[in-house]
């Protein structure tokens, strides 16, 4: 009987120590991904989307002001005023 | 996405010649599919759009911020216009 018990024992020291042992060198879960940046869905040779805008008189710009007179660069600048 | 006030001290700053525009309301980020819906801000990007209204040249990204690739779109259009 004592045998027994002694063994039982063993038996749990054996899955208590694997049990700590797969805490210990389970590796490190990596880090959980960025997500990416996002993708324009808009391709070369579609019309660009009109936008209304405001300048820095306060004035409304469009994409549309330059149809037919203008080539546009439309260029985000985000932050521009953060020195970023 | 910055406000207007905010561009007009940049434009001065820098001395920019071309309109400097607002996307105050983050409109034109999200209908040019640059809005990071994870940061609230939009991404560098850059459009070159001919006269009528059609996309010639996406830059996004990083590359965005040098001006070589939308700058040989341009010159593209000149070279249309010499033939």
């Amino acid at each position: 009987m004592i045998k027994r018990s002694a063994s039982l024992v063993l038996l749990l020291a054996i899955l208590a120590l694997s049990a700590f042992a797969q805490q210990t060198i389970t590796p490190p879960q990596a880090p959980a991904q960025q997500p990416a940046p996002p993708k324009t869905h808009l391709k070369v040779g579609q019309a660009a989307p009109e936008f209304v805008l405001t300048d820095t008189e306060g004035k409304e710009v469009k994409l549309s002001d330059f149809k037919g007179k203008k080539n546009v660069v439309l260029a985000f600048y985000v932050l521009a005023f953060t020195g970023g | 996405m910055d406000s207007s006030y905010s561009n007009k001290r940049f434009a001065e700053d820098i001395g920019v010649k071309f309109p400097l525009l607002s996307d105050w309301k983050r409109k034109a980020v999200k209908d040019y599919g640059v809005y990071n819906e994870a940061s609230g801000y939009g991404m560098r990007a850059t459009f070159v759009v001919d006269k009528d209204g059609i996309i010639k040249h996406i830059e996004e990204g990083r590359t965005a911020i040098d001006p070589t690739g939308a700058y040989q779109a341009c010159n593209l259009f000149d070279k249309k216009k010499a033939n």
